[in-house]
């Protein structure tokens, strides 16, 4: 099959690269972008490792054709820490508050996380347990990272009316 | 071996230190094996049989071998050494003659890309003859059950030896039929009598299904050969030289020949012990003389990865009115799937062992079928078998109408009574730990709480349970080196899943004398690194942790040697604070440790550097023990189950570094309520899986779960490195009898399968279980 261009922006940089019509979007940021930060956990949509924001919006990686993303803004956690490479809080707290164990899943968890605090900047304990229920973790119990994503709301709220 | 230490007056032990990879982590910037991109890459495909028990009659892979990007097809034929009677499933690299679970490899493929060795898959022909199968484990043990293993193989005992489990007699009885690959019988005392004087006799059956670890980075290896045939395996394993010791085995090749590289793990849980798809990756490579990659998909890890076995617990107790415990008679069906493998002696342990009864029966089974075989999953067989004996423990006490935590209290165990096997119990905190958990205002107030009701006439319930762990042992080594700026360099070969190795460097730091931020530690590959045993058995603290703290106070003496030659003292009268040792009283005699670092690294010097090592084995367990407590709301109509409150009590001895240890306890606990409430893998009556997805094999999201109370407990180990136990396994224990517990506490209904689904609970409510 003939491969095809995709052009699209990746974490605010313009990127071309030619896909086969057939590869997901997460294998084409995995395989042709060498961007392995969002993980394949299932390949199906249902364990949220794949996480990206596409526009803004949250989506299963795995389940988006690559060519669907054509002219469209993809952010992936390789691109959620500053230009300067400062963590964004949610990094941060998730690193002081020790959440991640085997890490698999934290890519994923902190885009949907992400995603969730620019939509609803200081969501409760349940809206965000609901914001990253899309994301399977088997080590933590969650606990810790409710915890640091409620933080990081407050630091990011502060920072926020501090300007 | 070392005994109770003290801390140094150091940031060291004790204190919460977050795991220095942790910005690697949050940034994506770690790598897994499937993150690993070598030239010349080529990708690995597995054809499954797609029948539970078939026969081979033909394959035909030459439509697969001509298309074009697929560089190999292999079948059994092509590996000369493989063998009938495969012990263990790694040594059934691909069917020889028979497929004896649905999703056993028959044909492999290496190809350029991915896409291609999935369409070759497609191409290979194989003409099966389907044969009737065994899934039932309870038919499968009936004699003239269809046969899963061929006539002679062994039973696989090594998992239950690598666990460290206490060993028990094998029974010299043959087996009774084909598919009892192994059993184990215990008794003490007259059963028969103990029941004839019991006032009060329960007897239940309990059942857990076949639940899958559930790690979220699936099976993968990356296999390479060199030129002068040195195979390199970078794999994602609990344990490196172990991974290597098996596909040597496997393989027919010495050690020597094979470097094992373990990658960044993304989770094993018990599951990633056994090699899997390290040896057909490692015979692809060799074919193709390029590098192979293989990376399971989930659904092959749900159809055919290594899950924790079914089990089934008939359980008998007879008790008098007043509670004093008579007799205990048990029998346990452990369903191992197709091959041998599962730890039958933990089940015998604690079903006979955590309470004192004068007379116990208690017979053990591994059962084969023609499902995928199993492996450890955190605590293996422990929840299943705490499940069964906790459950039972409640409905006597509610039966005779006694306080639960006292008749509990009254017959548990402590250091010195003997367990089952005749063996003394270690010093353990198990009546700390339920004392602590029955003192919780949870506890205290349930009675209120439960009175009150849920909204929309939801009914509460609060239950509690205890379980514990043997702890693992197994001899394991570290070296400590004194760097030319002052700090340490730490070396095992221990792979850190959940964050070990920051506790690690805290032990080094208290031990030798140095804040942690100056410890480095590295996991070093099988080339480079002193043996280590597994991440498992709950025992990287308690045995490496023992390692790093003898090579550490190792290299602390010969830097003491170095300072006393030094500064012309005896090493008696030197301090060492700072970074720098000093005779005592005179803080201006002194030398600095990057001094001493630096004269062991210059040339022509005569001073040796500092290397502390020490290679310990050990003998004393160090049992750890959880208590765990639910308060939930069951919707009468539904079945529907809502956690309020969770609480997990746990001695760990001494928490090394508190943030981990609250991370293990909780990560534990909702892997122990997975088991409880949503997970069960489900084969039909032909050995299918009816629900290969994430999707349909329900893992607990945050949305399913409240926050996680954790209490920590520290009860001493005598042998652990500052008294510390292991601390993975105990917490998955307990919820499911915790769960159940609380569901009768709300609905009256003792439930006794598990998972506790919606539809069991709404089942057992409207056939009036009471």
């Amino acid at each position: 099959m003939a491969k095809h261009v995709l052009s699209c922006t990746v974490n605010g940089e313009p990127v071309e690269v030619l896909v086969q019509p057939y590869v997901t979007l997460l294998d084409a940021l995995r395989e042709d972008m060498g961007l392995t930060g969002p993980k394949e956990g299932c390949g199906t949509g249902d364990c949220g490792a794949c996480t990206v924001h596409v526009d803004g919006k949250v989506v299963a990686s795995c389940l988006m054709l690559a060519m669907q993303a054509r002219g469209r803004k993809i952010r992936t956690i390789e691109g959620l820490a500053a230009a300067d490479s400062t963590l964004h809080p949610l990094q941060d707290a998730f690193v002081r508050h020790g959440v991640p164990q085997c890490g698999f899943c934290i890519p994923g968890v902190l885009m949907a996380a992400a995603a969730l605090l620019e939509e609803n900047p200081r969501p409760s304990e349940e809206e965000i347990r609901y914001g990253i229920a899309g994301n399977l973790c088997r080590c933590t119990g969650y606990t810790k990272m409710v915890t640091a994503i409620s933080e990081a709301a407050e630091m990011l709220a502060s920072q926020r009316s501090a300007r | 071996m070392s005994t109770m230490k003290t801390t140094r007056d150091v940031k060291g032990v004790g204190v919460s230190i977050p795991r220095p990879d942790g910005p690697e982590k949050v940034t994506g910037r770690v790598q897994y094996v499937a993150d690993i991109q070598p030239k010349g890459l080529l990708h690995a495909k597995l054809l499954r049989s797609p029948h539970a028990h078939a026969r081979i009659v033909s394959i035909d892979v030459s439509a697969a071998k001509a298309l074009p990007g697929v560089r190999a097809v292999l079948t059994a034929k092509d590996i000369p050494h493989l063998k009938k009677k495969a012990p263990t499933r790694a040594h059934a690299v691909l069917a020889i003659d028979r497929a004896v679970f649905m999703g056993q490899p028959v044909a492999a493929v290496a190809a350029d890309e991915l896409s291609i060795a999935e369409e070759a898959l497609d191409l290979i022909k194989v003409e099966y003859q389907v044969l009737p199968a065994s899934i039932d484990p309870l038919k499968a043990m009936l004699p003239g059950a269809p046969p899963v293993a061929d006539a002679g193989t062994e039973a696989d005992t090594s998992e239950a030896l690598a666990h460290s489990a206490v060993a028990i007699a094998k029974s010299a009885a043959p087996a009774k039929a084909v598919n009892i690959s192994q059993q184990a019988r215990l008794q003490r005392g007259d059963p028969a009598k103990g029941f004839a004087e019991s006032d009060h006799v329960l007897e239940k059956t309990y059942r857990v299904p076949m639940v899958h670890q559930g790690y979220l980075e699936a099976h993968a290896v990356l296999a390479e050969w060199d030129r002068n045939g040195l195979l390199t395996l970078w794999a994602s394993t609990q344990g490196s030289f172990n991974t290597r010791s098996e596909v040597a085995d496997v393989l027919g090749i010495p050690e020597n020949r094979i470097r094992v590289i373990p990658v960044e793990c993304g989770g094993g849980f018990g599951g990633k012990i056994r090699a899997l798809c390290e040896p057909i990756t490692a015979v692809l490579a060799q074919v193709t003389k390029r590098p192979v990659r293989y990376v399971m998909t989930r659904r092959e890890e749900l159809q055919a990865g290594m899950p924790a076995p079914q089990v089934i617990i008939k359980l008998k107790t007879g008790v008098k009115r007043d509670g004093t415990l008579m007799a205990l008679d048990a029998e346990t069906v452990i369903d191992s799937g197709a091959f041998s493998g599962a730890v039958l002696a933990v089940s015998a342990v604690f079903l006979g062992s955590m309470y004192k009864w004068p007379a116990f029966d208690i017979r053990g089974f591994e059962v084969l079928t023609h499902k995928p075989s199993v492996a450890a999953y955190r605590a293996p067989v422990a929840p299943q078998t705490i499940f069964a004996i906790e459950s039972h423990m409640e409905q006597i006490a509610r039966d005779l109408d006694l306080d639960s935590v006292e008749f509990r209290m009254r017959h548990l165990i402590q250091e010195g009574d003997p367990m089952v096997n005749g063996q003394p119990w270690q010093s353990n905190g198990a009546k700390q730990v339920l004392a602590r958990i029955a003192e919780h205002p949870h506890w205290k107030s349930r009675k209120q709480w439960v009175a009150a009701g849920g909204k929309n006439g939801k009914r509460r319930g609060v239950g509690l349970a205890l379980g514990g762990w043997l702890g693992g042992l197994q001899p394991t080594g570290a070296t400590v080196r004194l760097n030319p700026d002052g700090s340490l360099a730490v070396l095992t070969g221990q792979v850190d899943i959940a964050g070990t190795n920051i506790s690690l460097a805290q032990i080094a730091a208290s031990a030798y004398g140095v804040d942690t931020d100056l410890v480095r530690i590295t996991t070093g590959d099988t080339d480079v690194a002193p043996m280590t045993g597994l991440s498992a058995g709950s025992k990287t603290i308690y045995t490496v942790g023992a390692a790093v703290l003898q090579a550490s106070e190792d290299a602390r003496r010969q830097t003491f040697e170095i300072a006393a030659a030094e500064l012309e003292a005896s090493v008696h009268d030197l301090e060492l604070t700072d970074g720098k040792i000093t005779v005592r009283g005179m803080p201006d005699k002194g030398i600095t440790l990057a001094t001493i670092g630096k004269k062991g690294n210059l040339y022509m010097s005569k001073t040796p550097p500092v290397l502390g090592k020490a290679n310990p084995a050990f003998t004393q367990q160090a049992p750890g023990f959880a208590a765990q407590l639910a308060r939930l709301e069951v919707d009468p109509d539904t079945g529907e189950v809502t956690i309020q409150d969770f609480v997990i009590v746990q001695d760990v001895g001494k928490a090394i570094n508190p943030l981990g240890v609250e991370g293990q306890m909780q990560g534990g606990a909702v892997q122990s309520l997975g088991i409880a409430l949503t997970e069960g893998l489900m084969f039909d009556d032909s050995g299918r899986l009816t629900n290969p997805s994430l999707l349909d094999y329900r893992k607990l999201t945050a949305a399913d779960l409240p926050n996680l109370e954790t209490i920590i407990v520290e009860v001493p180990a005598p042998a652990g490195p500052f008294g510390a136990r292991g601390v993975g396994e105990p917490p998955i224990i307990p919820a499911p009898a915790a769960i159940a517990n609380a569901i009768q506490n709300a609905t009256g209904a003792r439930l006794t399968e598990l998972p506790l689904s919606p539809e069991r609970i709404a089942l057992a409510l409207v056939n009036g279980k009471r």
